[in-house]
């Protein structure tokens, strides 16, 4: 039987349209941006066509999107560029994160406010969704302040209070930043509703490809590189452009918000559907998250009893490909840091995430269920 | 055709196991412990000193057309081999942690784990051989006795020895190397890890001075004393000594001295001559039997180190541990070393020496020349 592939969060596979738009600018087109002929002209052309298109998809002007290599360059970017030009500007920075932030915003605060750099606070969040507003609203007591809140959570699907989290920066005259990589397509996404400083996409989440990011950079906004050696990207991102995955990137982003609204409504009744059988055949399962609002292509499923690892190496060879908790970290099976802020670092479940896309259909949830409950069972020691 | 999961290191004897139970029509899964992490610089990040050979392991996977699963059993193996290698160099004692890790970390969780992925059959790259009669199962040497490694395998999980195969079992490390090259598998020509895997750099005095701190005793200086209590010199730390070594215990003495004896109660080295070192009674503890036990009266064979030659005994006391009287007087009997004890080909398990007695001159010297300042690690299946 062909195997299903329930882990989009991870990555997705290319679209056609964005192979083939790409395809110029791997052979004939192959010039270099900067470069001042016609070959140069031709590619630094197609990067500002890109660079239009990615900014009109989400609300801001071409000026303000910085192509990266992706999510993770862009959230390091934000955070670690945000903190650096705060200083440089004499300012002491208070960085202020949630506990269930992708680790490209985790650790790149954690190094920013190294040895003394900046003043990392970190956000409670509840299993309902719940960030620790308060907390956020003392943050700004200390200096500047640099928040960063995810949009969509990559191991749940829980979509954080930006909106409440955008009201108390801006009254207080903060930067926000939010890494939108899972919300995306998803969700409505657009850097004036709620209204962010700095707002990271990747392609490979949306059918483009991978290696291409952007980070957009709301003008005003001050930021120091990261890397050093050009002009490109206004100074933040040196180095000779991917003309070929800024072009892919800005079809899949135009692609995925134009055809948001009604994904999002198939991929949410196809995720209920699955839930409501996994709840049916797995009496004890839990959805994390479930009393959170939630974007609609991820259900994180939690199983008491059984081993994480072998649960999804199960699934695989039984030809549904899901992961336990992120795909990050080669090997590495260590605890889930969401899981734990929002159930406690004894949490006795072990998750597995079912993560829905475009391919996916519902002969597909359906199988995909009966498979979780055969391996569950068969886990918890019936016959192998 | 069954499911039979092969527990692949990345190594070329294990990557050799996983392609004949291809040949051999099996429905193959390949697992890979991740057992290791150091921190490349201190304070900054994490470097897998095992994912090269994950990846490995992966690429020949991949190459076999087989799935390939990795799991994260790093706690496991922190508590299990590190902390008692530590705990064991800090009695005065000299540990196998390849057999620990064998017994514990790699083998202890795959039972389990090949349930829950459906697998009957256990495999491993290890020379050695399960035989599997409607009686029961037993473990033999492996056919090549240059390259046997049943000598590590005396720790397995009894209940594991039913479900195990070893398909290298009847083949000689050249002929593995040879039908690797033949199948083209990646890691055809890799060469064999001699260190520890925890201790890169060869010298495990750094891992125990950052584990037990620079002042522990077993990291103080302290008396080389002979067998009459003469003080000769001193010493480093009685760590960095194991019984039966020659090197290390520096000049100027009339004939070649061997330690004899740690005394971690005093930090006293006893040392003496090769004549001092020969022992015909050892007593083993944490015993595990991969067989019926044996009984007083029994007589066994012995085998005290890896690669050193099987001697026979009578076991002469049987119980919570056992004592063996040894046919003639072996050197360096080391406390911490495992003993394995077979009948004829077959691993009937073992223990660990805790402690050895009945001085008389050895008639097995140290072989080849003076035995190793380190456990001898196993070579990686």
């Amino acid at each position: 039987m062909t195997p299903i592939y329930l882990d989009h969060a991870a990555t997705s596979p290319l679209r056609t349209e964005v192979r083939e738009a790409m395809q110029p600018y791997l052979h004939e087109s192959f010039g270099n941006p900067s470069s001042v002929h016609r070959w140069g002209r031709a590619a630094s052309a197609a990067l500002d066509e890109a660079r239009a298109t990615c900014a009109a998809a989400l609300g801001a002007r071409p000026g303000e999107i910085v192509f990266t290599r992706g999510g993770t360059e862009s959230d390091n970017l934000a955070v670690m560029g945000r903190v650096a030009r705060l200083r440089a500007d004499g300012l002491e920075p208070t960085v202020v994160i949630s506990a269930v932030e992708h680790k490209a915003v985790l650790e790149s605060a954690e190094h920013a406010c190294a040895r003394g750099a900046g003043t990392l606070v970190v956000l409670g969040v509840t299993a309902s969704g719940e960030v620790d507003l308060d907390r956020l609203g003392r943050a700004f007591e200390r200096g500047h302040v640099l928040a960063s809140i995810m949009w969509v959570n990559n191991e749940t699907g829980m979509l954080l209070p930006l909106a409440r989290v955008a009201e108390r920066v801006r009254e207080a005259g903060g930067t926000l930043h939010t890494d939108a990589v899972q919300a995306l397509g998803k969700v409505p996404v657009s850097v004036d509703e709620p209204g962010v400083d700095l707002l990271t996409v990747t392609g490979h989440k949306i059918y483009g490809p991978k290696g291409a990011g952007l980070l957009y950079v709301r003008a005003g906004t001050a930021l120091s590189p990261l890397l050093h050696g050009g002009g490109q990207e206004r100074g933040l991102r040196p180095g000779t452009q991917d003309v070929a995955g800024a072009v892919g990137l800005a079809v899949a982003l135009d692609l995925a918000v134009r055809e948001q609204a009604q994904e999002a409504i198939r991929l949410q009744a196809l995720r209920d559907d699955l839930e409501a059988r996994v709840r049916a055949t797995v009496a004890d399962a839990r959805i994390n998250g479930a009393a959170a609002p939630r974007a609609p292509h991820v259900s994180s499923v939690a199983i008491p009893g059984v081993d994480g690892a072998a649960l999804v190496a199960r699934l695989d060879l039984d030809g549904v490909a899901a992961s336990g908790g992120s795909a990050c970290n080669s090997g590495a099976s260590a605890g889930s840091h969401v899981i734990a802020a929002l159930y406690g670092s004894d949490d006795p479940y072990a998750t597995v995430r079912f993560s829905l896309g475009r391919a996916t259909g519902t002969g597909d949830v359906e199988r995909a269920a009966g498979v979780l409950a055969a391996a569950v069972a068969s886990l918890r020691g019936g016959s192998a | 055709m069954s499911r039979v999961l092969v527990a692949m290191s990345g190594g070329v004897d294990s990557s050799l196991a996983a392609a004949l139970l291809v040949e051999q029509g099996h429905d193959v899964v390949g697992v890979t412990m991740k057992t290791f992490c150091y921190s490349a610089t201190p304070g900054h990040g994490k470097t897998c000193c095992g994912l090269d050979g994950i990846a490995d392991a992966r690429r020949v996977a991949v190459s076999l057309g087989i799935p390939h699963f990795v799991f994260d059993v790093e706690e496991d193996f922190e508590r299990d081999v590190i902390e008692d290698f530590v705990a064991e160099y800090a009695v005065g004692r000299t540990p196998n942690p390849c057999v620990r890790c064998n017994g514990y970390t790699k083998f202890g969780g795959l039972l389990d784990r090949g349930r829950a992925l459906g697998c009957d059959t256990i495999a491993s790259g290890h020379y050695a051989r399960a035989l599997h009669e409607p009686d029961g199962s037993v473990l033999l040497r492996a056919v090549d006795r240059d390259k046997d490694q049943s000598y590590f395998l005396w720790g397995l999980p009894p209940g594991l020895l039913p479900r195990l195969h070893f398909p290298l079992g009847a083949l000689t490390k050249p002929e593995v190397r040879a039908r690797a090259r033949a199948l083209r598998l990646a890691t055809a020509d890799k060469p064999e890890s001699q260190e520890i895997c925890f201790v890169p750099t060869g010298d495990y005095r750094d891992l125990l001075v950052k584990r037990l701190g620079p002042r522990h005793p077993a990291l103080e200086s302290g008396p080389l004393v002979d067998v009459n209590g003469d003080i000769l010199g001193e010493h480093r730390g009685y760590a960095g000594f194991t019984v039966g070594q020659r090197k290390g215990l520096g000049g100027g003495f009339v004939e070649p001295m061997f330690v004899l004896e740690i005394r971690p109660e005093t930090r006293e080295v006893v040392v003496g001559p090769r004549d001092a070192l020969g022992r015909d009674r050892v007593t083993l503890s944490e015993l595990n039997w991969l067989s019926a036990e044996p009984k007083v009266g029994d007589r066994v064979g012995v085998q005290l180190r890896h690669r050193a030659p099987e001697v026979d005994g009578v076991v002469i006391e049987a119980g919570g541990s056992l004592t063996l009287e040894l046919a003639h007087p072996v050197a360096a009997v080391t406390p911490g070393q495992s003993a394995v004890v077979f009948d004829g080909e077959r691993v009937l398990g073992g223990g660990r020496i805790l402690s050895a007695s009945g001085r008389r001159p050895p008639q097995t010297l140290p072989s080849p020349s003076a035995p190793r300042r380190t456990a001898d690690p196993a070579p990686r299946p």
